[in-house]
Formats: C-alpha cells, structure tokens, sequence
C-alpha cells in the first residue's frame, strides 16, 4: 500500500443539487454513508478519510459477509483437491528434494551442516518428518531414487498445505485491498490453477512456505494500513503492525529472496511516513511516535525472529557434521564430537603441538612421508584439516646448542618472541625447512618452497631456523603477549635466513599432495595469511595440574554472525552453470521451464500455466505503460488524478506493481545460478495486479457480466492447467499429447519419454523398473537397453535419415537438482584421510602409495546398496561427490582398492555391446 | 544553471510572514525585499572581491592555477625513463598505429590515436613495443616525452576547464580556484597525466563537456541563437570525444542524457510556460541532433579513421571473424584459407585456447581420484604443438558422387573423424569428463567396430554459417556438434594429470551453443589423392588481395566484441580495488618500481584534498536532505535563489559524480582507483559549492544569458565572500601542496626513499608500498 490513500475527496455537488445517493462505483475509500450527521462528517473529513467511521470497524477493515466465509471454504477445498491430488506420487526423490530431504535428515540426526538458506523453512519440513518417525536414514542421493522408511508424503505435505493456505490469503489480500468479491474470487482461482506453483508446492522445497509468507505479509500490511487509516495507535492496529513484522522475518527466515519483501513493505513504510511528514496537523511527537512503532515492528521483530530461527537451528544441530570445515575452530568446538580435551597452556623448549593456521580453514600444519613431485623433491608439508598423528612438531631450541637441550629434565624454558626455533615432524623426525626454491603451485618470485628435511638424529641447518614474532595475544590472559601460550597466542614464523614468512592459502596441491592445501614461505605475506596459533601442547616436564586451556566458545551472537558470513561468501559463489537455470529476463515470458524429474516414461517439469502467466506480465507491463502515459498527460495538464478512481486504482495497482518489481529487477544484477522458480513471488504479485485490473477493467459492468467474464476467465485458465496437469503431477502422458503441447520451441521437456497411449503404462505398471533405464532415459534417441547400431548406406538419396531425426531438437538436460555448494567441499576428507600410524623408517619407501587406507575399507563395498547401512563421514561424502556427478555412471562409488574389482563390472555396463 | 528549472516536488509560495529566525533570510526570501539586499549592488561588495571578479583579477587568477598545473605536470617528466603500469598497453597501440598493423582493445580509439599521432610527430618509427614493466625508453631510443607530453598538457588543461565550469556556474572566483586547486595539487591526477595513460584525455573532454553543457544551458532564455546552437554541438561533440577516449566515457553520455532528458522534462511542463507540443518537438529535435546525431557520427568517425590506419594483419586479427580478417593484408587466413573436402587429413584448433585436437594411443585411467571410472578409452587431448598425432581424417556418411563440388565438406554435415595413427573414430558419450563431471568424455573408437557407430557422428556447424557454405581451413570456424547427445566438442585450460602428460582436458560441452567451443581447421596435411589435380591449379592463384568489408558491419562487429571483452576483465589483479574505498582513498596502485635506488611510483591521490571532497559531498547531501524535509514541514530554511542554485547546478554536479561513480558497483570486472578520477572532478566541483554555501549566500545571480524569451528581468545579486574566502583560499592551497610535496616522491617516483622513509609515507595502513621498511627483531 502505498500509503497515500489519502484520497482526494470527490468534488462536492454542484449546489441547488440535492445531496444525491452515492453513485454505486464511488467505492472509495469508503462507502459513504449519509447517516452521519454535518458535523461527523467534517470531522471524519478534517482527518483525512471520507465519513464512514463506524463503531463496528471491522479488524484490518475486511468488510466480509458471511456468504464469502462459506466461498472461502469452497475455494480451500477447491485448493486442497488440486494441490494435494496424489501427493504420494512420484515415491521417489524429486529435483532439490535431494537437498532438502537430506538437511531433514541431517536435522534428526543432529549433524551439523550449512546451506545457503535460513532455517525456517526446513525446520517445518523437518517437524513433518520427525512427527511422522523418521529416523533420519535415508539419503536422498539422487532425483529418482524410490523411498525407503520415509514419511515423504508428510513433508511434502508442509509446502503442500502452505501453498493451499496461500489461496484464501489472496482471496483476502484482495478484499483487504478494496476489491469485488468477484475479483478476489478470480485470483483465488487464478492462485489455485497455476501449474508451476501446484508443481512447486507439492514436494519439498522451500518456495512455497516462500510464497506463503510473502502472501501473509502482503495480507497483514493491507490489513495494518486499512487500520492506520481508520484510526492508529488501537490494539488491533498493534496487532496487525505486529503480525506483519513476525511475518517478514518468516519470510526472510526461509529464504533471503524474502529480503525483496523487507524491501517492498520497507518501501510503502517510508512512503506512509513520507506522508505523515508532510500532513502539518501531526505534531512531530505523534510523527515520532508512528516512526518508532513502525520501526519497532517492522525491524526489531523480524530480526529477533530471524535470530530466534538460527538459535533453534543450532539448538538442533549440537553435534559435529559435514558442515564443519566451513566453520571457524571456535565453532567447531561448540558442536559435539569435536569438541577438544583440554590442553595445557604452556608451551616451552621441547613442547609437542599442533599448529593452526588461522586464517583459513585449511587446518594443521602436517607433513606426511611423500615428496615434491618438483622443486627440491623433499618430504611434503601441508595444511591438513583433520587430527592426526602427522600434525605432531616438537620445538627446539636453534640458538648455538639448542638441540642438545635436555628438555626433559632441564626446567621449562618457555618460547619467547624472537626466538630461534627448529619445528621437528616427530613422525618421520624432519624440520620444518625452506630454501630459495619455488613452491610447487604458487611459483612466483616472493614464495619459498616449505618441506620438511633432515634424517633420524640429523641436527638440522641453518635453512630449518624459524624466528617467532607474536602478533598478538589474548587480552584475558596477560602473559600471551610475552611468551607463546596454546591457543591464545597468534603468531608468525619468520625463516632466519631468507626473511620471508611461513605464510598458507586458499590453494589446493594437486593430487600427489591429497589436494591439501599449500604452505609456503612469503616473502611479500599478507598478514592474515602468516598468522598461526597452537591448538594443543604437551610437555613431558609440565605437572599433570599445571594450567589448561580450551578454546573459548563463541555465543549464539557470535555463531549467528559467522554463519551468515558463511552463507553470504557462499551464496555469491553460486556461479555455475546448471542445465536448467535461467536468466531473470525470459522469465515473465515464460520461455523455458525446469526439469525435475524423469522416470518410468512420466515426467514432472516446472511450468507455469502460460494463460496465467502471459497475462499476468501482460497486465503489470500495462499498467506501467498507462501509468508513464498518464504522468506525461499530468505533465501537460490534464487532471487525472482529480479523479477518485485513478487515484484508488492507481494506488492500488502501485503498491502491486512496486512489490513486482522488487521482488523481480534485483535478480538482474545477481550473477549467481537462477531458476525460473524464483520468479514465483513475483508472479503472485502479478497474479493480483492482473486481479486488480480486472476490476478497474469490469467496473462500470454489472455484477452478474463481470462475474461472467471471471467465470470465463477461470475456466480458461482451468483448460490450460489440465492441458500441462501431467507435467506438473508426473502423471501418464502420450507423446502425441505432449507434442501439441509445446507451445513454444523453447519449452523442452522431452516427449520422447511418454508412451505413444496411455495403454502402455497399465502394461509396465506391474513390471519392475529395470536397473538401466533410469540413467538414460532422457538420452535423446536413447532407447532403454541398447543402441542399435547403423550401417552406413550408401544412399545418396536419404543420407542418414535416422540422424536426421535426432538432430530435430536439441537434447533436453538431466533432470538434475540444484548444485550444494557445501557438499562438494568435504570430499577432500577421503583424500586425505592419511591415518599413516607408523612413521617410515627408510625415507626410500616415500613412494609407495599409503594414502588411501584402512578407513575407506571400512565402509561398505558398494555404497549404492548402502543406504541403511553407515552413515560415516566417508562414505557420505563420497555420495555428495556423486550428486553432482550427473553425467557419470552411478555405479562407480566403490572404494579406491576396490577399483580393479569394480572394473569389469563398469565396463560391462558402459559397453554392454562390448561383452 | 540557475534561476528556472525547479525540482522541487511541490510549489509553494514563500510563506508570508513567517516567524523565521534570521531575518536575512526573510530578506532574501521575499522578493519585494530584494532591493535591500546589500549584495545588489557590486560596488558595496568587499574591496578584495572587487578586485577578484573583474576580469583582469580571474585571468590572472586563472594564468597562475595554469602555469602551475603546467609546472607540475611536466616536472621531471622524463622520469623515469622506462615502462610504467599500463604504458604496455597504451604506448604498444601508439606503435601499432604507427606500424599500421590490426590491434585489438576494449578501448575506443580516439585517445590512442592521439597518442599514435604525437608519437608519429616526435619520430617515434613503432619499432619498440613496450612489452614490459620496467623496459628502457632510451637504450630503445623511444622519444617518450613528446609522447607523455601529450596527456600533461590536457591534464593540465583540465584545470582551466574546471575554473571556467566554477566561474561559469557563478561562483566567486575565489570558490572557482579552490575547486581547481583540489585538482591541481592532487597526485593521483598527476601522475595519471604524466604517463601514457588514457585517462588524462578522458578527464579532459569529461571536463569540457559539463563546461560546454553549462554553457548551453545558460543561454536557454536565448534558444536557437547561434551561440545556443554553438555550444549545444560543442556539447555533443566534446561527449563524443570522451566516449572516443575510454568506455568509461559512455558514463559521461549518460550523465548528459539524464539531464537532457530532466531538460526536456522541464520543457514539456504545461505549467511552467505553456508551451505548444509543436514548441516541444522542437527542442526534442534540436537535442537529438546535438546529442544524438552529431557525437554519433563523430564516434563512427573515430573508428572510420582507426580502420582506415589499421590496414595490415596484426596481433588482433585473431579477435576478429574470418570475414573480417580477410580485409587486412598480410592474414595469414587470407593467404591459406582452402576449401576442405572429404578423406582430407586435417589438423584442427581450439579458437581460444590454440590448442590442436589430438589423441594417442594411451587410455583413461580406470579410475579418477576421485573415485569416478572412466570408460578406460583412448585419450583425446588438447596438445600445443604440432605432432602427427593431431591428424584426422574426415570420413563422410552420406554416399559422395566422384567427383566435384559434392565432396566439399558443408555447413550442416553430419561427419565422423578418424584418427589417422591409431585408425580410430572420435566418439563422445554419456561418460563424465575426467575434470568435469558435467561434461561428457570424448574418446575414439575402433574404425571396423560398427557397433558405436552413432556415437561417432557430429555436425559441423560453422559458425553463422549458412545452408551450403563450404567449410575452409583457417575461415571455417566451427562447432561439432555430437549427433546423440548434442554435445558440442570444447575444451578449457585446465590440464590433465600425469596419465594424460598434462595435455589439456577435451570434453563435450551441454551448451550446444557455447561460444568458446569453436574450432577451426589449421591446416590441410594431406589432401584426398585422386582429387589433388584439381585442388591444385584453384589453390595456387596469385597473392590475394585484401577482401573488402562494409564499414558498418566492420563496426557493428568491433563493437561487440569490445563490450563482451570488456565485461571479461574478471581476473584478478594485485592493486584492484573495490569502488567502495575510493572516496576514502584506501587503496592506490603501484604503476613502478626500481629496485637499486628505491624509487617507485605509487599511484594515490591527495589525502587532504579527497577527504575534503568527501566531506563536501557529506555536506552537500545532508543539506539537501534537510532542506527536503523542512519543507515537507512547510519550513523554508534556503532562500530561494540560493536553493535552486544548489538543487540545480550543484544538483548536475553529483548526477556527474553519481553517474561517473556508482555503476561500478555493479560491475564484476577489475577495477582501479583511477576509475574514481572523473567522480573525484566532479566531488572537487561540489566541494567548491558547498564552502560557497558555508561561506555566505551569494554568488552571481543570475548568470544565465538573458534573451528574448526572458521578459522581466529577475533581481540580480553578486557573491561577495569577503575577506575570508580569500584566506580559506591560501590556506587550503597551503595544506594542499604540502600534503602533495610530501606524497610527491610516490608520485614522481624520485628521489628514492629509504625504508623509514617509505614507512612515514605510509599515511594509511592500507596503502601498500614498496620497499617498506620492517620492524626487525634479530635476536
């Protein structure tokens, strides 16, 4: 609403005229009723609003009769039988249900894990499920997988029935709004019959409960601005202020696309206020007293209920997942099964520690008994960010016979700043070493290899000599800043001879070094990057009571803001291309839609109802053209905004059209992977300014014709809805069918997937799928089983005619869900999971690959039979390597040393022809 | 700029009588009380004022700011005497010009062509190409002061300009110096303007075109005069001048745009004037021309004149389509380019990367590290150099007729490639990548073995190539196009693993349209035997000369690639820096360093001037802010004239500095603080409105030219700033040249510093200079 509702008030009768009857279409804002006597209505006048105050306003100005209470029940109905139709089909896993499933999953299994999108959202799917008994076991590896031990229907039934309750909201939105009851009527309808959103609310993604709450703001900001024109500052006005602001942080706490929303209401909050400033009856208390009430509503109460959001999601997730590695060491330790014993605090000459790097995640500073491919071909050193007993250094003394220091007996001599120090892989019993050599990735002129040299009972030289320079302390504790202390000191190394700092970033090394990431010594360092602590110390002098330390947890405050840190740096990273994404410009056209799900010749596609769709952009695109033609007809001055209706459907049309475009144009600047379903809270915006014209369209007719031509309206758009209905429920479809109905070239689900007629699918319904026909079925030209081979002709005539065929259209893509950024990451994990428990003792055996044992042994043999079976971390990542490997053969997951067994097997299935 | 021309939302008369608290405002307010005002009379104005505003005092005023901005400009400017920051660019293109060969850059040519020309004019013969950072002009005998000499006098020029935009806006000429004092006694402009750099020019038609604007917008009671005319064309033309420097000048069209377009706005207000539409579509007409019509043509111009210079092939041939480069003499694929037909053995190139398609006998690893299998075919690689292992046969699948046309190979045909050392066909299929999983697998096939046979068709698809086009070496660019799967065949940079000895990684890409999957045949090894004969008496005709291009579409496709290239600057670089530090200064670039005697020049600007800048614009936007607000409360805190003056000349001065600034934001490719140069300008021009507004209410009003068109003239006042304007003046040019004399040796890049010396330089813990020196603590 924009807030200038303030209408100008129609002009008063010529005089001599007897103060006629309202003419029926002056609606606005209010009835007027005539009851009142001179001085009410002055008084009514001189506040701005047209006479029409009674006692009885009804709660957010919704004047409803009972007969539209009964309507809405029938529309709920209506809603709930088109939207929860068979709701159990398909059984199996359905595009980004492969996302959303699993965080369910990981929810009851209180693992944590990070994702792109606030919680809310998945916490109500995750209720569903947890109150239906799921435990949590299923993977939701791939589109297409069936369910096993899943309550699916139950969480499908969460968007489900908020995109039903989205239908009355409409119906009210548009009564709140001022508008017929035919016309709420017909975007009740409208809502109801639009396949892309009856195809996203029915399985479990997060537009829908979106899309809901968007419908619920919009619902209660109409409300609380009818109850600011009646009379502000009463309880329901409260109410309704209140309520709005507990829904724009549901909104913004399913996804940060409700951000548009903020913006929206934000909008018509500042142009209200804008109002009020310029109204010089309001004393600038009562201005003051507006702004605060609105600011306190509509900023403070989201945020706690955003915040509230995050408190519940970390409430659940106390123990240690997946989503560790993209959370800081504090973080990390507030989450069960990483946490950390303590730790002494002291660390001295003979100290055994592991050092951190801080300012990445890529963990402790570890060397492992392989070599530099390159460069001096020393032993490897690393950031690796798992425990292991290869993380392990001693310090030593450097200075002038340091080494022969008996620490073991001699008293503590604690680490000072500037000491020289040797750092000792105790493992295979190496230094820390550097040289002017060029590291192996990074080779530019200011880095230094860093490697780890020497030989049992070798004393080291001088190239292994590192300075210590504090860099800072912990303010608590006073004597970090003097000496090292575990944990609370952050310091760098300086090597003696070259200058240049141990120093590690954001690069991976190739595979020889398990793709850990690369430590150097940089002589040009950026401070952030040459910052190291020690995470644990021990020291065979120290007493068993002598000080410990932990780290310190951070509060909610804290975790809350380094996760949407997180998410932020992520969300902005979505840049890949996905087979189905699409740019912000083809969507109010409709061009292309979304594949989510191909098997047993039945297909679900997200597509929107193009009737609706079409006139939905064709409306807002009017609107905007005659709202351009009227301002230059002001500007050359015609008074059409004297008139009352131009002003009311103007303001109308303006609130509808400004959360349009909000909701639509910031997608234009956002590089990141975009899908046609993010235009959907636009649509609903343009579904009611579609509504809203259709009222101003139909004004001057009488009811009965304008409820005709809604009648007509809906039972198009109902033709058109049954026309795509089989894309949108995966329900069985002819070819010939599917064919007529492309109506654009664009719009490539692949009909060569659907039977020829219908008798097919009773025919294969009791067969049992085969294993291959999944992965290939929507290859174009693909036959399940086998490609028939062509003997080239030689016919000149009809060169090649079975190509011919195949080249008519372009192959659509895999249905394929959305890329988690956060699943890709930990894979690395398997890779480098060196446990390496017994150092080598002939530095010649370097070569022999030790790198992928005994826990990868562990899991199971076959990790696609495995869905009950392990949950560890391995094996799971593993899977999350292969959900985005779409194109790959699924059957490949086995183990590394497995690989000769699997072999034959792969083969046989990739050449079948071969065998 | 002054006087007419409200903005304001609603219009109000002066609130009579009003309890306001400074009478003078009242004063000023009302116009019946205007005659008393004491500034109306120039001779009551301060005795030094006097002295400033005639025109002997501004043209000594003026003559000073010059010979100074000269002066520094040019000092030392042969220091240093190698190649500095992005004089590798700029200096090599200067070269070209003068060697006549094709270049290719995302910049328009004007600039350059200036550079080409005063390099042309001191004898630069466009041998040395300025490959390095660091290269010596004088060992290379480069006469590289003639060609720097050419960006300090425009930068220099500049200061001028930005005087007369001040002086011509109405400000005292106290106000006019202190704006271009803020420029003058910047670094970061100078050591712009002292290299080989287009930013100088930029900032220097940036300048004449809001002077030129002003111009023209003050003559409007005067319309369709020629004076009117005169500056309106000027206008367009100085617009058209800084588009031709640099893209960034399109920020410039657009500023003028906007307020062309609020211009118009104005004039199509029945209320204002009331005027006919028929006067309306005059005015729209007349800006069309001087706007539109005429930059347009001088831009094409610009490029008319570069292609007419750039006749031989050179290094941006390669940018350009086959078309195109057939124009130039000397292309290599004017020379080579055959017809290919079929059973040619042929070796074929990735466009972007160069790399050939190649196969050997080895195979894909079984399985890939991360755990996925491959189908363990023959490896097909990208592989740079030449090796008889990039040969392929194309076999065709339909029947051929004997001989003649029908053995060409076509646009739209459907072919199989053979390998011809391991006798193998090329074949993709629905089998991940080894380094993307995404993409699919390429590998070959047995030639007797039928049984893929599908899986090694494609489609050549030449790019915009039509039904029967014959496909041609080195023209013929192409996609291959995998019949089954649509794949198109692409590879990327990224090397494969030992197993593959590093080679490059080729696969097919889902995108059957991407443009970098385009490949092209780079030579014909050996042609089918029986139809040699005849290839041979076509294939030898005598040195081919340049084909002949439309001017437009040769345009029409510079352009393009301009704008997408542009828009692919996205690699990182050291001393990029986010637009939100530059007001503020946080960031500069290191354009030199020498190492033996520490010199380096570090490109910063001003400290005390740029966060004077800052603060005036702080200023400037609270002001506004407030006024809006009063006067939504019906309060009237501005008089009158001195709002509109602020509304609508400084107004124009932030919609430069907006519109020259805040797109950056937007933008994903590398940016530099000296983006900022042309918004600084503009924020120097505010900062100069707002110590007018602080100082006093006056200013020279009105200046617009009085014509016909104004009956009754308006009450006139004159700025008197009085004694203090003067003293600010000195003052804040004595802080200025301090702050530049102490950040000078960055921006001269002599004498050298030691490391303390560096340190104390260091104004902001964020700048990152060289040869810093570093806290050491040896034991």
């Amino acid at each position: 609403m924009s807030g200038n509702v303030r209408a100008r008030r129609p002009a008063s009768p010529p005089p001599g005229v007897p103060h006629a009857a309202p003419i029926a279409t002056q609606r606005f804002p209010h009835p007027r009723e005539d009851h009142l006597d001179a001085d009410a209505r002055r008084a009514a006048a001189s506040k701005g609003f047209a006479p029409g105050r009674t006692k009885n306003y009804p709660p957010g100005g919704l004047h409803l009769t009972s007969v539209e209470w009964k309507l809405l029940l029938v529309i709920v109905l209506v809603a709930s039988a088109v939207r929860l139709f068979r709701l159990s089909k398909p059984n199996s896993v359905v595009f980004d249900e492969v996302h959303f499933g699993k965080f369910a999953s990981k929810y009851i299994k209180t693992q944590y894990f990070v994702d792109v999108h606030p919680p809310l959202a998945k916490l109500l799917i995750t209720l569903a499920a947890f109150v239906f008994g799921y435990d949590g076991q299923f993977d939701f590896k791939d589109i297409g997988k069936i369910y096993d031990h899943v309550p699916y229907v139950a969480m499908r039934m969460v968007p489900a029935t908020l995109g039903v309750a989205t239908v009355p909201l409409a119906y009210l939105t548009l009564r709140a709004l001022d508008c017929r009851t035919t016309t709420a009527l017909l975007a009740s309808f409208l809502i109801t019959f639009e396949n892309g959103m009856v195809t996203q609310s029915r399985h479990i993604l997060l537009d829908s409960p979106l899309i809901f709450f968007t419908a619920l703001t919009v619902f209660l900001w109409s409300g609380f601005c009818n109850e600011d024109k009646h009379e502000p500052f009463t309880t329901s006005w409260w109410t309704w202020l209140t309520l709005s602001g507990l829904s724009l942080g549901a909104v913004v706490s399913c996804k940060w696309v409700g951000l548009f929303t903020i913006a929206t209401i934000g909008v018509s909050t500042i142009m209200q206020l804008w109002n009020l400033l310029g109204d010089l009856r309001v004393p600038p208390r009562l201005f003051m007293r507006h702004f605060i009430a609105r600011a306190l509503c509509l900023i403070v109460v989201p945020t706690l209920f955003y915040m509230a959001m995050f408190q519940i999601h970390f409430l659940i997730l106390e123990n240690s997942g997946d989503g560790d590695g993209f959370m800081s060491s504090e973080f990390q330790h507030t989450l069960g099964g990483r946490g950390m014993a303590d730790t002494y605090a002291d660390i001295a000459i003979g100290s055994q520690v592991t050092i951190r790097h801080v300012n990445t995640q890529g963990g402790y500073l570890h060397s492992h008994p392989h070599n530099y491919p390159g460069g001096s071909k020393q032993q490897q050193v690393t950031l690796y960010p798992h425990r292991d007993q290869n993380n392990d250094f001693r310090i030593y003394n450097a200075s002038e016979n340091g080494m022969d220091f008996d620490y073991v007996n001699s008293p503590l001599a604690y680490v000072t700043p500037n000491m020289r120090i040797k750092l000792r892989h105790i493992a295979t019993e190496k230094h820390v070493h550097s040289h002017d050599i060029r590291p192996p990735v990074s080779e530019v002129d200011f880095q230094n290899e860093v490697s780890a040299y020497g030989m049992p009972g070798f004393a080291g030289d001088a190239n292994d000599d590192w300075f210590v320079e504090i860099d800072h302390g912990d303010k608590r504790d006073k004597e970090s800043t003097k000496r090292l202390r575990t944990l609370r000191t952050t310091f760098r190394l300086r090597h003696a001879l070259t200058g240049c700092y141990l120093f590690s970033h954001k690069v991976k090394l190739p595979d020889w070094g398990f793709e850990q990431q690369e430590v150097t010594c940089n002589k040009n360092a950026v401070k952030d990057n040459s910052l190291w602590f020690i995470e644990t110390a021990q020291h065979p002098a120290l007493p068993a009571n002598a000080p410990k330390v932990n780290y310190k947890l951070p509060g909610f405050l804290g975790k809350f803001l380094e996760l949407q840190q997180v998410m932020w740096t992520t969300n902005a990273g979505l840049t890949d291309r996905h087979t189905f994404d699409s740019r912000p410009d083809s969507w109010p056209r409709l061009r292309r839609g979304i594949n989510f799900w191909v098997k047993d010749h039945r297909q679900i596609y997200l597509l929107g109802n193009p009737m609706i769709w079409w006139l939905s952009s064709l409306a807002v695109f009017a609107y905007f053209a005659v709202r351009v033609f009227l301002i230059l007809r002001a500007k050359r001055g015609y008074k059409d905004f004297n008139n009352t209706k131009v002003v009311k459907y103007d303001t109308l049309c303006g609130f509808l059209f400004i959360g349009w475009g909000l909701h639509y144009s910031p997608f234009f600047i956002m590089g990141r992977q975009l899908f046609l379903h993010h235009y959907f809270p636009a649509l609903y915006f343009a579904i009611l300014l579609l509504c809203v014209v259709f009222d101003l369209v139909t004004s001057t007719l009488r009811p009965r014709i304008r409820l005709q031509i809604a009648a007509v309206l809906v039972i198009v758009a109902i033709w058109n809805f049954q026309h795509f209905s089989p894309l949108a429920y995966g329900s069985p479809w002819t070819k010939s069918k599917c064919e007529s109905a492309r109506w654009l070239k664009t719009w490539d689900f692949s009909c060569n997937d659907f039977y020829d007629n219908y008798a097919q699918y009773n025919s294969i319904a009791a067969a049992t799928p085969t294993k291959s026909e999944a992965p290939v079925a929507t290859t174009i030209g693909g036959e399940p089983g086998g490609r028939a081979a062509i003997v080239v002709e030689d016919n000149a005539a009809q060169p090649i005619a079975p190509v011919d065929e195949h080249s008519t259209a372009v192959a659509p893509g895999k249905a394929e869900p959305g890329r988690d950024i956060f699943a890709g990451e930990p894979v690395k994990e398997v890779k480098s999971s060196v446990p390496a428990p017994a150092p080598p003792r002939d530095p010649h055996e370097e070569k022999q690959i030790s790198q992928v044992v005994t826990q990868a042994t562990d899991t199971p043999a076959n990790s696609d039979q495995s869905t009950d079976a392990s949950s560890s971390s391995s094996d799971k990542s593993i899977e999350s390597e292969l959900k985005s490997v779409a194109a790959a053969p699924k059957e490949v997951a086995g183990p590394l040393r497995e690989a000769e067994v699997e072999a034959e097997k792969v083969a046989q299935e990739l050449y079948p022809d071969d065998a | 700029m002054a006087g007419k021309g409200k903005t304001t939302p609603r219009q109000r008369r002066p609130a009579q009588g009003e309890a306001s608290s400074s009478f003078e405002y009242d004063q000023v307010q009302d116009d019946e009380h205007v005659g008393d005002v004491y500034y109306q009379n120039p001779k009551n104005r301060n005795q030094i004022e006097q002295l400033l505003e005639t025109h002997k005092g501004s043209a000594i005023v003026v003559a000073i700011l010059t010979a100074l901005a000269f002066a520094l400009r040019f000092y030392k400017i042969n220091h240093p005497d190698q190649v500095v920051f992005d004089e590798v660019h700029f200096g090599k293109f200067a070269s070209y010009y003068i060697m006549r060969e094709y270049y290719f850059d995302v910049h328009p040519p004007f600039a350059k062509m200036l550079f080409g020309l005063a390099g042309w004019f001191v004898g630069f013969d466009g041998h040395f190409k300025f490959d390095n950072i660091g290269d010596s002009y004088t060992t290379n005998h480069v006469p590289y002061v003639g060609m720097r000499a050419l960006p300090a006098i425009l930068g220099s020029l500049t200061i001028p300009v930005v005087y007369a935009i001040m002086k011509e806006s109405g400000y005292s000429t106290v106000i006019a110096a202190f704006s271009a004092s803020l420029i003058l006694f910047d670094n970061a402009h100078i050591a712009q303007s002292r290299l080989i750099l287009l930013d100088a020019t930029l900032i220097f038609f940036m300048s004449l075109t809001i002077y030129s604007y002003i111009r023209f917008r003050k003559l409007r009671y005067w319309e369709f005069s020629i004076e009117w005319w005169t500056w309106l064309i000027a206008t367009g033309a100085f617009m058209a001048c800084t588009w031709g420097s640099k893209v960034n000048g399109i920020l410039t069209v657009v500023t003028i745009g906007i307020a062309v377009l609020v211009d118009l706005w104005e004039v199509l207000d029945v209320k204002k004037e009331g005027h006919t539409m028929d006067y309306f579509w005059r005015h729209f007409t007349a800006r069309a021309i001087g706007f539109i019509v005429v930059p347009f043509i001088l831009y094409l111009s610009f490029f008319y004149i570069h292609f007419a210079i750039l006749t031989q092939s050179g290094p941006g041939d390669n940018f350009m389509s086959p078309a195109f480069q057939e124009t130039l003499s000397g292309n290599e694929m004017l020379l080579n380019s055959r017809d290919i037909h079929y059973y040619d053995i042929v070796t074929m190139r990735h466009k972007d990367t160069k790399v050939f398609l190649h196969s050997h006998v080895e195979r894909y690893p079984l399985t890939y590290d991360d755990g996925r299998v491959s189908s363990q075919g023959q490896q097909v690689t990208g592989y740079g150099h030449n090796d008889t292992n990039n040969n392929w046969q194309i076999i065709p699948t339909k029947s051929l007729p004997e001989t003649g046309k029908g053995r060409v190979v076509r646009h739209d045909d459907v072919i199989q490639l053979l390998h011809v050392n391991t006798n193998t066909h090329l074949l993709t299929h629905d089998v991940a990548s080894p380094l993307m999983p995404t993409n699919q697998e390429f590998t070959t096939w047995p030639k007797d073995d039928h049984s893929r046979h599908n899986d090694t068709l494609f489609q050549l698809v030449l790019t915009e190539g039509h039904n029967g086009q014959a496909w041609k070496s080195k023209s013929g660019h192409f996609r291959l196009i995998h019949m089954p799967t649509r794949v198109s065949m692409w590879t990327h940079s990224k090397q494969l693993p030992d197993w593959a000895f590093k080679q490059q990684e080729i696969n097919g890409n889902k995108n059957p349209t991407e443009k970098s999957a385009t490949w092209y045949v780079d030579d014909i090894i050996e042609e089918d035997a029986e139809f040699e004969d005849l290839e041979d008496e076509e294939s030898k005709p005598a040195v081919k000369a340049p084909k002949k291009m439309n001017f437009f579409r040769k345009f029409g496709e510079l352009q393009l690639l301009m704008l997408q290239h542009n828009a692919g600057l996205t690699a990182s670089h050291p001393y990029a820096s986010n637009p939100i530090n530059w007001p503020f200064l946080l960031s500069g670039i290191s354009f030199w360093t020498n190492n033996d005697d520490k010199k380096q020049i570090y490109l910063i600007g001003n400290l005390i001037g740029w966060w004077t800048c800052v603060v005036g614009l702080s200023i400037y936007i609270g002001i506004l802010g407030a006024d809006l607000i009063a006067r939504r409360r019906d309060m009237d805190p501005i008089p009158d004239p001195v709002r509109n003056r602020l509304w609508n000349n400084t107004g124009f001065f932030l919609l430069v500095w907006a519109v020259h600034y805040l797109p950056f934001f937007l933008m994903n490719r590398q940016l530099f603080i000296h983006h900022y140069l042309p918004s600084h300008l503009a924020s120097a021009l505010i900062a100069g409105a707002v110590l007018n507004f602080v100082l006093s209410d006056t200013f020279n009003f009105p200046i617009s030219i009085r014509g016909p068109k104004l009956t009754k003239p308006k009450p006139s006042t004159y700025s008197d700033i009085g004694i203090k304007g003067p003293v600010i003046l000195i003052g804040s040019c004595i802080f200025l040249f301090v702050m530049f004399t102490y950040l000078a040796p960055l921006t001269y890049g002599t004498p050298g510093l030691t490391g303390e010396q560096v340190n104390s330089k260091r104004l902001l813990s964020t700048w990152t200079l060289h040869f810093a020196a570093k806290k050491t603590h040896e034991v």
